[in-house]
């Protein structure tokens, strides 16, 4: 017994195996125990297989299989044939997904459906035949399939760029194409007033050939060019008018218009695969970029009319001499670079250059071979430091994700790209050299599971501070150092034993062959008491003494075996623990400012509770106080509110409905004011008499007469009895 | 899509307008014509908003309402009798850049446009309308409306209206798409510039009808209401008008209205005594007839030319095909 221990502890502190008492792990083929329930992928319902649609107005421009699969059934599975449309729905799914993930290559979802239904139907009756009919006729949309393989997140983010870019480039393509014509209008316009425009033969031509007869073109002629206004369109005008057609019809930045006949240049190309070709490219047609963005708002003013040559032109002449600004390049496409980990500090580099790019950094391994060879022992997860890179860089859209994440990631995907400025997408794909035969998707989805490779967002249009912009909550568990997973067996007695057990940074290595030497596998008739889970070697605690850490793993009989792990994996998985406890705080899960914040104003409030609740009337008393105060000045301002004396005469101008009645009587005594509203201006320019038949007048009563300025008019006496009213 | 930079420069050089600058000649409607009023709260809307007089147009019918576009300095269009809103709707359509108005009365949209005025409502296209409502025709000196009240003695009516007058609120409230309805009276012209304001602003068929004093044929019709405060009851709330404390001391009848609830703007709508007044209902989801069917196609020499020619050729008599000679009508 004493020995075992001793060698498994040795093994544990070398990583040497000494005597037969344990195995290599090398030639077993063992997976840590969660990866036993998902053997065959495509007897399972998941994400994947995802649809690419092709561009359909605004609707999403990709969906997975199962999503597609169930807003179909919504539509069709309705009535009292719904359960029988439902399951055959599924069965069909399945078949798909087992179809597509045998083939290779750029194939449609058709293509997929069709083969599918054609296996289901060779040995299906009238109502599977009826089912696979009216679903097929309710599939409005096609486009390419892909699963969750290496190839997928360049073409999943590739295509939703193309999207997008497609949607920007139609609406640019028509801004353009509009500004283009009414330039032209413009010099059509002048034209058919000069003397070719007018000339018997052009007039003719315009006519049509029916009624060419009925009409004297060289008398058409005469007349008009006598009417024609001589003022001509000025030189500098038609210069500029010229000088913006030919920028708007030669720029390459947006393909033509569908059935545009026009010969137009290539548009350019906006996919590259490495930062610097794309910086040279833009450092390139930046000059063009300019020119194109000066006259289309060059263009704006003069189809308005509003190019003012002595506001303007100086303006336009030093136009983004400061460089573009960040809504002038929104008009233009973004570059799309699609890149390998090593480009990370070329995109950073090609950001601080303005270089207007959206950078997918694609990951097969992160695990790489040489990290774990030498005494140094670090694992090469090589993009864990982008999270805190994100939040230095504050203007960069940055999103991570392994690929089997991406699609629930699809909105935040979706705003990576619309967001006006760059934005850098590292995705981890799960094609690992080490993987053998498991696929990617489980690849993937263990290094987010085991916090190797955790998700996150970061977006600065969410908001202006970090609780806004940084997303972390979407990992597993995202609360917990690891998320824990329940597992079920039977054991040698056949009792069901159930266990929670965390899925940890040793579960994801121990499915890399390349790093089996890190392993022990215990036979059965050996294992003892102080093989412990690896989670006690993990936590803050210090490892405990006299005990080896132990994982659970399968073999291919789903039998389950022991296996020790050495203390370079638990070191390193410790600091993986450590490297996600900051992506929390980033996050905002457990952190520790707002805890220790919490903690202070919990103590803070326990404290002035305790004299509060001895002294109950204080708090309504000072709450009555302002209370009166409010009330008080309330009826000062009201009383401050004085109506001009009633011996003045006045009008509540306001009121006045701009009638004209009172101007009619004497425009020198009311007139209006900027809103159109009569007040009196010269009570002097004129009669009591006028004042009192223009308040009698007056159709909304807004008009008081006062008291007569002049006692020597006559008839006063009738006028202050007819005025009592208004006063 | 305005590019940022033009944007930048038109601010730099914000051309301001003044009152001055939307009045088009001395109005010739009578003296103490509540058209006055209207047309003092549109030119301070038009100066307040700074619109290019180039960039809006006022169509209007037949009828002493329907003169306003004289008096507005901008492009204008005096329609037939009832036609405005088909006026109004071609322009909207090919020009969908430019803010159009409508003037209309109640002879001229209540009767003979009737059909046309449905249809508008339906169609939802973004424009603001007028109904200036003095329930008489003034213009052609006093015959009964379709909006005349019961009794109402007039050149047509001697012996008195014998029906109820038709309430155009409840009618414009009961077509489909309708969008955006409020009623303001002439007298109070702060209220009618605000009314006004959130027409303008609603993006779709903005309906505002205007109880309109007429001094000449009816002058003292609404007397009742502008002597009595009480019986013009005020609509205000979230997402309707804020009333100042001044015109809220003045007029204490208010209530608090929602305007996104249609069965109680039909409710209120029915009310002839106290008037409502203020916006009984608003539904900015509605689309617009112009942006369902706008192509996005730009509309070039060629395309118009195509479009022309193929709607010709519907009607076209081909020699060849007729075999017979046509000659030329």
């Amino acid at each position: 017994m004493e020995a075992e221990l001793q060698t498994h502890i040795a093994f544990h502190l070398t990583g040497r195996r000494r005597g037969g008492q344990i195995e290599s792990l090398d030639e077993l083929r063992l997976l840590p125990l969660p990866f036993a329930g998902y053997r065959n992928l495509a007897e399972l319902r998941y994400d994947f297989p995802l649809v690419l649609f092709a561009d359909g107005a605004d609707e999403v421009p990709v969906q997975s299989l199962s999503g597609l699969i169930d807003s179909l059934l919504q539509e069709v599975a309705q009535g009292p044939d719904g359960q029988r449309l439902r399951r055959h729905g599924l069965r069909l799914e399945q078949e798909i997904r087992a179809v597509a993930s045998g083939t290779s290559g750029r194939v449609t979802l058709r293509t997929h459906w069709d083969a599918a239904a054609s296996r289901l139907a060779g040995h299906g009756e009238e109502p599977l035949q009826d089912s696979l009919r009216r679903l097929r006729a309710a599939l409005k949309r096609d486009g390419e399939v892909v699963d969750c393989d290496e190839d997928m997140p360049f073409r999943l983010l590739r295509h939703i760029w193309a999207v997008l870019r497609d949607r920007n480039a139609r609406k640019a393509r028509d801004t353009i194409d509009e500004l283009a014509i009414k330039l032209s209008d413009i010099l059509a316009a002048e034209f058919v007033r000069t003397d070719e425009g007018l000339s018997p033969e052009w007039l003719k031509a315009g006519m049509g050939s029916s009624h060419q007869n009925a009409f004297d073109f060289a008398v058409m002629s005469r007349l008009l060019s006598q009417a024609a206004p001589k003022t001509p369109l000025p030189e500098g005008r038609r210069r500029r008018i010229r000088w913006l057609l030919s920028v708007l019809t030669s720029q390459r930045f947006f393909p033509a218009s569908k059935g545009s006949d026009a010969p137009t240049a290539a548009p350019y190309e906006f996919v590259f695969e490495s930062c610097a070709e794309a910086v040279d490219a833009f450092r390139a047609r930046l000059p063009e970029m300019t020119e194109l963005a000066k006259a289309l708002a060059m263009a704006e003013l003069e189809v308005e009319g509003r190019y003012n040559e002595a506001k303007h032109d100086r303006l336009f002449d030093d136009f983004a001499s400061n460089g573009l600004s960040p809504q002038e390049l929104a008009l233009f496409p973004d570059y799309l670079v699609l890149a390998r980990p090593d480009e990370i500090p070329a995109a950073l580099n090609a950001f601080a250059v303005g270089l207007p790019a959206k950078v997918l950094v694609q990951s097969d391994d992160l695990l790489q071979s040489s990290a774990l060879a030498g005494d140094g022992l670090a694992l090469a997860l090589g993009t864990k430091h982008l999270a805190t890179t994100a939040v230095g860089l504050s203007a960069v859209f940055v999103l991570q994700s392994s690929s089997s994440g991406l699609m629930r990631l699809r909105d935040q995907i979706l705003r990576g790209f619309a967001y006006p400025g760059p934005a850098l997408f590292n995705v981890f794909s799960g094609a690992s050299a080490g993987a053998g035969a498991l696929p990617p998707y489980l690849i993937a989805a263990a290094a987010a599971e085991a916090r190797v490779f955790p998700t996150f967002v970061y977006d600065p249009s969410a908001g202006p501070d970090l609780a806004s912009r940084f997303q972390a909550q979407m990992n597993p568990q995202s609360e917990a150092d690891w998320p824990l997973q329940e597992f079920a067996y039977e054991d040698e007695q056949r009792q069901r034993i159930c266990e929670r057990l965390p899925f940890t940074l040793i579960d994801f290595v121990a499915c890399d062959r390349r790093y089996a030497r890190h392993f022990a596998c215990v036979p059965r008739t050996k294992w003892n008491g102080s093989m412990v889970p690896v989670s006690e070697f993990l936590g803050p605690q210090p490892a405990p003494s006299e005990k080896v850490p132990c994982l659970l793993m399968v073999d291919d009989e789903n039998v389950l075996q022991k296996v020790i792990v050495d203390v370079k994996l638990i070191r390193e998985a410790r600091r993986c623990g450590e490297m996600w406890r900051g992506l929390q705080e980033l996050g905002g899960i457990r952190n520790s400012h707002a805890m220790k914040l919490l903690a202070e104003e919990r103590k803070a409030w326990a404290e002035q509770q305790q004299p509060t609740r001895s002294n109950g009337g204080g708090a309504t008393m000072a709450s009555a106080a302002p209370a009166a105060t409010a009330a008080a000045s309330a009826a000062v301002s009201e009383a401050a509110e004085a109506k001009p004396a009633s011996d003045e005469p006045y009008i509540e101008t306001a009121r006045c409905s701009s009638c004209d009645e009172c101007i009619q009587i004497n425009s020198r005594m009311f007139a209006y004011d900027k809103n159109k509203q009569a007040s009196i201006v010269d009570p002097d320019a004129g009669t009591y008499r006028q004042l009192v038949e223009a308040a009698e007048n007056c159709q909304v009563a807004v008009i008081h007469p006062g008291k007569p300025r002049n006692p020597n008019e006559p008839g006063l006496e009738e006028l202050l009895k007819r005025a009592e009213p208004f006063l | 899509m305005t590019i940022a930079a033009t944007e930048c420069l038109l601010r730099m050089y914000d051309e301001r307008y003044g009152l001055e600058d939307y009045q088009g000649g001395v109005p010739r409607w009578c003296t103490g014509c509540g058209d006055n009023a209207i047309l003092a709260a549109v030119q301070r809307l038009c100066r307040d908003e700074n619109l290019r007089p180039e960039k809006m147009v006022f169509v209007s019918g037949i009828g002493c309402s329907s003169r306003f576009p004289h008096y507005m300095k901008s492009y204008g269009f005096h329609g037939i009798h009832g036609r405005a809103l088909p006026i109004a709707e071609g322009i909207k359509m090919v020009r969908p850049d430019l803010h159009v108005f409508v003037n209309t009365g109640d002879g001229d949209c209540c009767s003979i446009g009737a059909a046309h005025w449905i249809h508008a409502i339906r169609y939802n296209m973004n424009m603001t309308v007028m109904l200036h409502d003095n329930q008489i025709y003034g213009l052609t000196k006093m015959q009964a409306s379709p909006t005349s009240p019961k009794g109402l003695k007039s050149n047509t009516t001697p012996r008195g209206a014998y029906l109820d007058g038709l309430q155009p609120l409840t009618v414009t409230l009961g077509v489909q798409n309708v969008s955006f309805v409020a009623q303001a009276v002439d007298w109070i012209p702060e209220l009618l510039y605000d009314i006004l304001s959130a027409a303008f602003h609603h993006k779709g068929f903005s309906f505002v009808r205007i109880l309109q004093r007429c001094p000449e044929w009816l002058p003292n019709l609404f007397d009742p209401w502008m002597k009595d405060p009480q019986r013009l009851l005020l609509l205000h709330g979230e997402g309707g008008l804020r009333i100042s404390p001044a015109l809220s001391k003045a007029y204490q009848n208010q209530q608090q209205h929602d305007p996104s609830d249609l069965n109680r703007a039909r409710e209120l709508a029915s009310v002839i005594d106290p008037i409502p007044v203020g916006i009984l209902y608003r539904n900015t989801d509605v689309p617009c007839y112009e942006d369902l069917r706008r192509t996005g196609q730009p509309r070039s020499h060629d395309f118009i030319k195509a479009g022309l020619e193929a709607e010709f050729d519907k009607f076209t008599v081909w020699p060849q095909e007729s075999g017979s000679r046509t000659t030329a009508a």
